[in-house]
């Protein structure tokens, strides 16, 4: 049994983040010798530690381009390898800042905006003591972002890299963030990128977060968390879209804090080959009176794997809690694998809380009346497994994104509409 | 265009059509009518390439093909259309798309370039309206979230477009109001002509007062027991279905 503080890379004086980050990633190391590196016996990554590998033999990945003198488009920032490259956004009423820039009472709201409770959450524990710098972005009390604010964490080289993102909205703020993760210069060598993202919202704010996980590397690993924490009648919408890599690890965890809060989780998951994506999310109703709504959808073809833990926890005090939680899994081959598990635990008695998992094949129901029109038998199937996952998809707020999903899907799933 | 000689199908290992005897020449309505049970479903069912239904004696070919021996996308490229009685709902895939992969196959098989797109949307729009529905279905799932009486008449545009050889109707006039009756009426009238052939399944002499057909044929217990003009369905609205021996009661 190791701990993962043999993983650690970097000596704590090597940064030049403010005071309270330093304080705050020296606690973090030293708790680090009692997080242990995960295994096959260990719960939460049961079906994914075998896809670990040898963790130690990884060095810090470094940064090779200054700048690769790409289109990034507007209102995008990019992160690459951890740190945050120099961008000239400048929108009314948001902050974005480098940690490294960051003034000690900012640097307070990172250190508040992490998830307090991180049991489970060994790789986050190990970025919060790694992180050389992260983004920060802060959305003034009743500013409304029109434009969609585009974050790309990319990883660059071998090695693992540490990208960190914070999100603080204001009362009655709202904004859509996007983030899309990408591999770049691998040359075959194996990568991991270790990403963490917290999002804070305000009294009555709203969120759109929506995050693109499509560069398919065989050889690269992901392992990300994104944690929310939501105040009084604010309201948060995800959608997630997750092709698989060697390794692809997401844990969402969300802390419904006080009352009024809504969530919408909406996740989309799709491997081939021998790829491998774990979905590991948890509602925590803590506050009476909230609602939290779920549905992720996943297509596992080839020899590929793909797990699915979604956990609602609703405190004792979270009376008048509606919670629900769908999953439904589509299995395109008999050696692909789909591990689905639904946990509810439930303290209060005075709660509505629903959830469905299923996991099966194309209803030949559907097939036949598609066939009834003339269309091709594998045509019709390719119809209905892309439909499968359109009809979430399709409901993302940012019709852009919507569209280049659909048509990595319908390339991925080889259809042409 | 159609000729049924002594069919008998089964399904789940009960024997429902028992030598189904039945001409439908081109130009030609045709009704059938019968009580519950009675096996109209299943003989759409397997007109249409059902492989739940297992075919088990007789014969059917269309145009002096062996239509059993088609698989159902063929007999659909081959003309032979079903509006269900019960369509299914497919969300993920919109009428749109549903309909251009079914136009191109059909002018795939017919050896025809693919449609193109303005040419297409000019005529989903033309026929979306043909059956009073608003334009906004088509981008909608397939049969997502529709009515019952708006599934059927989905049914009757996809029919529009796909102008088959032979239309068969299953109860597509059950549960709709009058006015959606005569939009299904409407549709199927315009696709009348003498190179096309309907069949239509109904419980309800109502829809015969829209769209009149050439023959009336009652079916019992798997096979066509009569046959007539438009009077015998008056006849048998009158008359229930007692007379000719059929009890009712029973096979409700």
């Amino acid at each position: 049994m190791t701990s993962l503080n043999t993983l650690l890379q970097r000596s704590e004086s090597e940064t030049s983040l403010p005071q309270t980050l330093k304080s705050f990633q020296l606690a973090k190391r030293s708790a680090l010798a009692n997080v242990l590196t995960p295994t096959r016996k260990t719960e939460n990554w049961k079906y994914s530690a075998k896809r670990l590998g040898d963790m130690t033999t990884q060095a810090s990945a470094t940064n090779t381009s200054a700048d690769l003198g790409e289109q990034i488009g507007p209102n995008t920032i990019v992160i690459e390898n951890g740190l945050v490259k120099e961008s000239s956004i400048d929108i009314a009423g948001i902050t974005l800042k480098k940690f490294s820039a960051l003034n000690e009472q900012e640097a307070e709201l990172v250190t508040q905006g992490v998830i307090a409770r991180s049991d489970g959450l060994q790789f986050a524990q190990l970025n919060h003591a790694q992180f050389a710098d992260g983004l920060f972005i802060s959305i003034a009390d009743n500013t409304k972002a029109e434009q969609p604010l585009r974050i790309i964490v990319r990883h660059t080289g071998t090695g693992t890299s540490y990208s960190r993102v914070f999100v603080s909205l204001g009362k009655l703020a709202s904004i859509t963030v996007i983030e899309e993760l990408q591999f770049a210069d691998l040359n075959g060598s194996p990568a991991l990128l270790n990403c963490v993202t917290d999002c804070t919202l305000g009294a009555g704010s709203r969120m759109n977060y929506i995050r693109s996980d499509m560069d398919q590397q065989e050889q690269s690993k992901i392992i990300g968390a994104t944690g929310v924490y939501l105040k009084r009648d604010s309201f948060f919408e995800s959608h997630c879209l997750g092709l698989g890599t060697q390794l692809d690890r997401h844990d969402f965890r969300v802390e419904m804090a006080e009352p009024g809060a809504e969530c919408n989780l909406n996740g989309v998951c799709v491997t081939q080959h021998k790829q491998h994506y774990d979905n590991h999310t948890c509602v925590d109703h803590i506050a009476p009176n909230c609602q939290s709504n779920e549905s992720y959808r996943c297509i596992a073809g080839d020899e590929s794997q793909i797990v699915f833990n979604g956990r609602i926890h609703i405190h004792r005090d979270a009376q008048k809690t509606l919670g629900s939680m769908s999953n439904k899994n589509l299995l395109l081959s008999n050696s692909a694998e789909i591990d689905s598990k639904p946990e509810l635990e439930i303290y209060a008695d005075d709660v509505k809380c629903a959830h469905g998992t299923t996991i099966g094949q194309l209803d030949e129901q559907e097939v036949y009346y598609l066939k009834t029109r003339g269309i091709k038998d594998e045509q019709a199937r390719q119809m209905l497994t892309l439909g499968f996952v359109l009809e979430l998809v399709r409901a993302n707020p940012v019709a852009e994104i919507a569209e280049q999903w659909e048509n990595k899907l319908a390339a991925l799933l080889s259809f042409e509409p | 265009m159609l000729s049924i000689s002594n069919l008998q199908a089964s399904v789940e290992d009960k024997q429902i059509l028992t030598g189904l005897n039945l001409e439908v020449k081109a130009g030609e309505v045709h009704a059938i009518m019968g009580p519950n049970g009675s096996g109209k479903s299943t003989l759409s069912q397997v007109l249409a390439g059902n492989e739940a239904y297992e075919v088990n004696g007789g014969s059917v070919t269309l145009e002096g093909s062996d239509l059993l021996e088609m698989s159902t996308e063929d007999r659909a490229r081959e003309g032979v259309f079903l509006a269900f009685q019960y369509p299914v709902e497919i969300p993920g895939v919109s009428n749109l798309q549903f309909m251009k992969t079914a136009i191109n196959n059909l002018r795939q098989h017919r050896g025809q370039d693919e449609i193109n797109a303005a040419e297409f949307m000019k005529l989903a729009k033309q026929k979306i309206q043909q059956v009073n529905l608003d334009p906004s279905f088509l981008k909608r799932g397939v049969n997502e979230g529709f009515s019952g009486g708006e599934k059927k008449r989905n049914e009757i545009m996809q029919m529009l477009m796909l102008e088959p050889k032979l239309a068969i109707l299953d109860e597509t006039d059950s549960g709709l109001d009058i006015d959606a009756l005569r939009v299904v009426a409407d549709g199927v009238n315009a696709l009348r002509s003498p190179d096309r052939a309907v069949i239509m399944i109904t419980h309800y002499q109502r829809l015969l007062d829209y769209i009149v057909p050439d023959y009336v044929h009652v079916l019992a217990n798997g096979k066509i027991i009569k046959s007539g003009g438009k009077e015998l369905a008056l006849e048998l609205e009158k008359r229930g279905y007692g007379w000719l021996g059929i009890d009712e009661e029973a096979k409700a």
